[in-house]
């Protein structure tokens, strides 16, 4: 079992019979009661730690692939020369707690559903930030750290 | 553990401990109190007394949930406005056929190149029968409803890792799981090991049951011949005339069945939510909401993008975009108003309400579901493998194929369910492509389980649910302890306004959630309006 798997549970207990689940895929067909697709489904975690491939595979589906966003009967935010980036640190908290319609990408927020839970570890939060900060017509100067993003992460509850 | 999960604990992972820990019972009640196997609380029709005079009521939004609040006030004697984004009712009861247009966002435009009378149902697809509800409501409106088959013994079910990749008849994994099991009852009754729980009266009940239920032998063994073959399919089929003698199949291992991981598959057609008989509208889910707006008529604005919602003592007022006239900037007052946008849209328009509400609105994400419909030159499925309806079930990031059920054995092209993704991983990269790479990545996967694919796949059409401009995703992703801390907020009035709509049920994704839940809300505004004396 993996440390990115290990960290989805919350304690020693839950950690238990999460390593039950996921060795043996004992639990895999109790989401199915409302939802029929995810039996078999043998999903793994996202292991890249390349900011821009985690951006291309998850971010762009909804702030779109030139970072600009869209707008129908809502919005998706531009990334794309957005003031709210000059802070790493509100990027890293929205990453990690999800902000209304975003979910939560945080190992500790991240909801689970059909399958493990969508989550980015420490170094994949930082990587993708410090690859948003420097493209999409961004060029901030400053970085984010892993640690930089365990500590954030400490602050939520 | 059954008391408030921590947070970071998913339901999933909650019912998971309670089902290891606690046993079935204790998980069934669990996955009630979490909204999982909840049943519809449909009473049957609602009977709204007359309205108070001149009293009206603005409903935004013309899925399911406002268009069945605008159908029951407006007959109730309410003076009732819709206001609907899209320039079509039904919301996310949506039906693609050939020839339509869509846009997502990002603004990449697919044209359904489909056949004549083929379709995909990229939101829901089918009705349990137990969705009261909304049959109630396709017989009012004269909505023909045909069989969805959900369960079919002889479509697959599918792993990468099993059986070298080649995908198992459900009907053989389903009567090798059953008889291996039966047997190995069997075993340990008759080895007195279940003594202390079987009396002995209830014994031979017990084996004779255990035989019959597993396809046992006389010896309850679970072995190659005519009792297994009854089950699980022949090698050759029984026939007449000379040809007639049946060739038995050879049942799986055990050892091998269990570690293929395919039996998870097994419940899908034992679950509530999934058992038949369940139906579709004839044409395609898309038809409810077209008959309610026949239904509504002119009470339904369309094209109408809201981008404020104001309360105060003397009513609600909505002001919205006419997206067909350039943008012009219009506002409606009523006295009452039912929200039925999706939370992922109404978190960022401006509305006056208090901040529980607000913080429920805010405190739900949306799943990121994805569906591809994908058509073949001929239905090779029906044509090849007798597969006629019904889902096959894989590891393939696809999630599942399901086969139409509907024009059995016609001529040519046939349309099928090519991908259906929940998982949120797979759903995000696929949101993350374009719809072309999406149908091209259905097409691939699916080959490994239909050959054919290569060969016969025609055209195809993708829509990701975070990408419906109408949407923003594909429904309310409540976890056990948002639902906790705000589901009752969300759906509490505030002042005059009462949200609807599936993120207000019990019943998340399903469009019965939308019917009680408006049901349950337009309840409440009468009583509200009546106590009210006269309205503003």
């Amino acid at each position: 079992m993996s440390t990115e798997k290990r960290r989805f549970a919350v304690g020693g207990f839950v950690f238990t019979l999460m390593a039950l689940v996921f060795v043996s895929g004992a639990a895999l067909l109790i989401a199915s009661a409302r939802a029929d697709t995810v039996g078999i489904l043998d999903s793994v975690p996202l292991s890249t730690t390349d900011g821009k491939q985690i951006y291309e595979r998850i971010c762009q589906g909804c702030h779109m692939a030139d970072g600009k966003g869209a707008v129908g009967a809502g919005r998706y935010p531009a990334l794309a020369k957005d003031l709210a980036l000059s802070s790493r640190q509100y990027m890293a908290l929205t990453i990690l707690a999800g902000r209304r319609n975003m979910p939560a990408f945080g190992i500790r927020h991240a909801i689970a559903f059909e399958g493990p839970p969508m989550a980015l570890n420490e170094a994949q939060i930082a990587a993708v930030i410090n690859y948003v900060r420097t493209h999409f017509e961004n060029h901030y100067k400053d970085s984010i750290t892993a640690a930089e993003v365990a500590a954030l992460d400490r602050t939520l509850k | 553990m059954t008391g408030q999960p921590k947070s970071g604990i998913s339901r999933r992972q909650l019912l998971t401990m309670i089902g290891l820990s606690a046993g079935g019972t204790a998980m069934y009640q669990a996955m009630h109190s979490l909204g999982f196997a909840a049943e519809s609380n449909y009473q049957g029709p609602i009977h709204l007394s007359a309205a108070p005079k001149g009293a009206s009521v603005l409903v935004l939004g013309a899925g399911i949930a406002g268009l069945v609040a605008a159908y029951e006030l407006r007959n109730a004697g309410y003076k009732v406005t819709v206001l609907e984004y899209n320039a079509r009712a039904g919301g996310r009861n949506w039906t693609l056929r050939g020839g339509d247009r869509y846009t997502e966002l990002g603004g990449e435009t697919q044209e359904c190149g489909f056949d004549p009378g083929l379709y995909i149902n990229p939101g829901p697809w089918r009705l349990p029968y137990h969705h009261r509800g909304m049959l109630s409501y396709c017989k009012k409106l004269g909505v023909a409803l045909e069989p969805f088959v959900q369960i079919n013994y002889n479509a697959y079910v599918h792993s990468r890792k099993a059986f070298g990749g080649k995908p198992q008849r459900l009907r053989a994994v389903k009567a090798d799981y059953n008889g291996h099991v039966a047997e190995l009852l069997a075993k340990a009754t008759q080895s007195h090991a279940l003594d202390a729980d079987v009396t002995a009266d209830d014994r031979a009940i017990l084996l004779d049951s255990l035989r019959f239920c597993g396809a046992l032998d006389n010896n309850y063994r679970f072995v190659k011949g005519g009792a297994s073959s009854d089950r699980r399919g022949y090698e050759r089929d029984p026939g007449g005339g000379l040809t007639a003698r049946p060739v038995f199949s050879e049942p799986v291992a055990l050892s091998d069945l269990l570690k293929s991981g395919l039996w998870a598959a097994l419940p899908f057609g034992e679950i509530y939510d999934m058992q038949t008989a369940m139906f579709q509208p004839v044409g395609g889910m898309g038809q409810v909401g077209q008959a309610f707006a026949r239904e509504l008529g002119p009470l339904i604005r369309y094209n109408a993008k809201v981008i404020d919602i104001h309360q105060d003592e003397a009513g609600v007022s909505a002001t919205f975009e006419d997206l067909s006239a350039a943008a012009s900037r219009q506002t409606v007052k009523a006295d009452w108003c039912i929200c039925t946008i999706p939370l992922s849209i109404l978190g960022q328009i401006p509305m006056n309400v208090g901040a529980a509400m607000a913080q429920a609105i805010a405190a739900v994400p949306y799943c990121t579901g994805l569906k591809v419909g994908l058509q073949f030159k001929r239905r090779f499925w029906e044509q090849d493998e007798q597969i006629y309806g019904g889902i096959t079930y894989t590891d393939l990031p696809i999630g599942q194929i399901s086969y139409p059920s509907s024009h059995f054995f016609a001529d040519g092209k046939g349309v099928l369910l090519g991908a259906y993704i929940w998982d949120m991983l797979n759903s995000m990269e696929f949101s993350s492509m374009t719809p072309a790479e999406r149908v091209s990545k259905a097409v691939e996967y699916g080959s490994q389980i239909h050959a054919q694919y290569t060969r016969e796949f025609d055209n195809g059409v993708a829509v990701a649910w975070h990408r419906v401009p109408s949407a923003m995703g594909c429904f309310g992703l409540w976890s056990e302890g948002s639902r906790a801390q705000h589901y009752d907020n969300l759906c509490a009035f505030d002042g005059r306004i009462v949200l609807a709509g599936e993120h207000a049920s019990y019943l998340p994704a399903w469009q019965e959630g939308a019917v009680t839940s408006a049901l349950d809300a337009i309840d409440r505004l009468q009583q509200r309006a009546l106590g009210a004396g006269s309205h503003a």
